[in-house]
């Protein structure tokens, strides 16, 4: 039941990026959005599941998982908003 | 696994579907190529989620190892058309 209902948090989260993501009117607002809040979500999906298969190699390989994720988010947006700035002060 | 945890996981991937609808119409809509290209992210991260309640659902924990490739190759892809589009700015 656990599992259940943190994979649900997790979707709902997910889901209130892709609003964010299509409801916002600029870059940098959109990339917040989706940044943040999927990082959460999938933190909470890998938690939920490894919860329910409750093996050691399954926490190690989450825990590898969620480590990936919260380290190349943030560089991945950074990288995006960069190219984005360096193409507005080109103009 | 009960019968309400199976609802529960069904209802999860219905909001998935319609978070990755909404995905799609910021990529088709998209001003610039950067809004593509956070969409792009997005969908990667989507795909993730999907995976692993499929796992949990088949009762099968060969499905983790999904995520880790998806997660590597989405990073990768992000920085490639980052890097490429500034590339292209700085040269024309």
């Amino acid at each position: 039941m656990i599992t259940a209902l943190l994979i649900l948090l997790g979707s709902v989260f997910i889901l209130l990026s892709a609003i964010g993501l299509i409801r916002y009117d600029d870059l940098y607002s959109r990339m917040q959005a989706t940044t943040k809040a999927t990082s959460f979500g999938i933190f909470l999906i890998l938690i939920g599941s490894s919860v329910c298969f409750h093996e050691p190699y399954v926490y190690l390989k989450a825990l590898f998982i969620i480590l990936f994720i919260y380290l190349t988010a943030p560089l991945g947006a950074h990288s995006v908003s960069k190219s984005d700035k360096e193409g507005r002060l080109e103009e | 696994m009960t019968e309400s945890t199976n609802i529960i996981l069904y209802v999860s991937l219905g909001i998935l579907v319609i978070s990755l609808f909404l995905v799609f119409i910021r990529m088709f809509k998209g001003p610039s190529i950067q809004d593509r290209v956070v969409a792009l992210d997005l969908t990667a991260s989507i795909a993730m989620g999907f995976i692993l309640i499929y796992g949990v659902m088949k009762d099968n924990a060969i499905y983790f190892d999904i995520p880790v490739i998806i997660a590597l190759i989405s990073f990768i892809g992000t920085v490639a058309i980052s890097t490429y589009l500034k590339r292209k700015e700085k040269s024309s």
